[in-house]
């Protein structure tokens, strides 16, 4: 009985499908043809081994992949999961790398990488699947804020944001250097001329006086 | 008549995305990149401001261009910002062309490709990029300058086709206007 009601409804990109089965959940009062519970779900990267999950899983990814996507429309590369999620995304040499961490003990993480086109094409896959009216789950809300004015100057390389107040820095410790290194006019100039002119100033005592060069 | 119009989109709970320069800017040049990316682009955005409704707003490729003229690296630019349903719209016509085009888009950003097929692509690409900003855009303006230098050119085009194939269809509506309404860093 349960396995005809099973649903399954595929999203398909060129480098990506994105499969999703489940049964629909009748005490929500969903149709026959709506997924209401999230039995698997499988993802095909091109190149890259077939990954399925749960629906926690399933949660985790869209939890890093959004973001990922929101940051890199603005031009910025971040990492988004990367310690504490079981799935996590970062900028790698020209493309992006997503890795999946099992929640068994022993098996080591996997690791995949994308280019710019298949993470638009697994970004669609996910968002054709939370615009599905197919599928009622409830996924998280992912709402997109601007990003603040710091998380964009990050994006230009430390080297152009540190030019300009180091040059800046070296052009004031420079001329202050030479401000000291040369030597303030001499005053030795001005004093003798001080003391010769001091004898010749012999009062005048009357302005009408002959003048003895004359 | 327009604030009839209007209604729609503003019931619809969207938020009301008043651009900045900046944001303007980016909008229009994505635009202008579509219409590298389509030879027909402008009649194609005509035909999908009509298929998403946007007629009334948009009743002709005049009013369109004029909204676009509040781009300032314009030729002739417009004072004054534009309002917000009208930005909402031309987000979502931006929105339904990159999905239109996106088989486009992720042929040029995929690393599968052959690469000398592909740097055709992005040298057909360039050159049309750099016509329309040419012959559009106040080329004495520094931002105009850069985005035709061969230094910057390059990487400007692929983050802009790469920002098209993130806001393709209708979920990258959102992740569009937020990143419009960046602030300038």
């Amino acid at each position: 009985m349960i396995s005809m009601l099973k649903l399954s409804y595929r999203y398909d990109q060129t480098a990506a499908r994105l499969e999703v089965d489940g049964l629909p959940d009748f005490s929500s009062g969903h149709g026959d043809s709506v997924i209401g519970i999230l039995s698997a779900w499988r993802l095909q990267l091109v190149g890259a081994p077939e990954l399925e999950g749960k629906r926690d899983h399933l949660e985790a990814l869209m939890a890093v992949v959004f973001p990922y996507a929101r940051h890199q429309i603005s031009g910025v590369s971040r990492p988004e999961g990367w310690s504490h999620h079981p799935v996590s995304i970062r900028p790698v040499d020209g493309g992006h790398q997503l890795e999946l961490t099992s929640s068994q003990p022993d098996v080591p993480p996997l690791e995949i990488k994308l280019d710019d086109a298949d993470l638009a094409d697994l970004l669609r896959c996910l968002d054709a699947l939370c615009s599905d009216d197919r599928v009622a789950i409830p996924w998280p809300e992912i709402i997109n804020h601007p990003l603040s004015r710091r998380e964009l100057v990050e994006r230009v390389p430390l080297v152009r944001r540190l030019a300009a107040p180091v040059f800046g820095g070296v052009a004031l410790v420079v001329v202050g250097v030479m401000a000291m290194v040369v030597p303030l006019p001499s005053q030795e100039n001005k004093a003798p001329t001080d003391s010769v002119e001091a004898p010749s100033t012999d009062p005048v005592s009357d302005p009408s006086q002959a003048d003895p060069s004359r | 008549m327009t604030e009839a119009t209007v209604t729609p989109l503003q019931e619809a709970s969207f938020p009301a995305a008043v651009l900045g320069r900046r944001g303007m800017e980016r909008l229009d040049l994505l635009l202008l990149t579509v219409e590298s990316l389509d030879f027909n682009g402008g009649e194609a955005m005509l035909w999908a401001t009509q298929q998403l409704g946007f007629e009334s707003l948009f009743p002709n490729r005049v009013e369109l261009w004029k909204r676009r003229c509040h781009n300032p690296l314009r030729r002739s630019t417009r004072r004054g910002r534009l309002g917000s349903a009208e930005t909402e719209a031309l987000i979502r016509l931006l929105c339904a062309m990159a999905d239109r085009l996106y088989p486009m888009l992720h042929q040029l950003l995929s690393s599968r490709e052959p690469a000398d097929l592909s740097k055709q692509r992005w040298a057909l690409v360039d050159q049309r990029l750099r016509d329309l900003i040419a012959e559009r855009f106040n080329l004495r303006r520094g931002a105009v300058q850069r985005l035709l230098s061969t230094d910057h050119s390059e990487s400007i085009q692929r983050q802009l086709v790469l920002t098209l194939a993130l806001a393709a269809g209708p979920g990258g509506v959102d992740r569009l206007r937020a990143s419009l309404l960046d602030p300038t860093p």
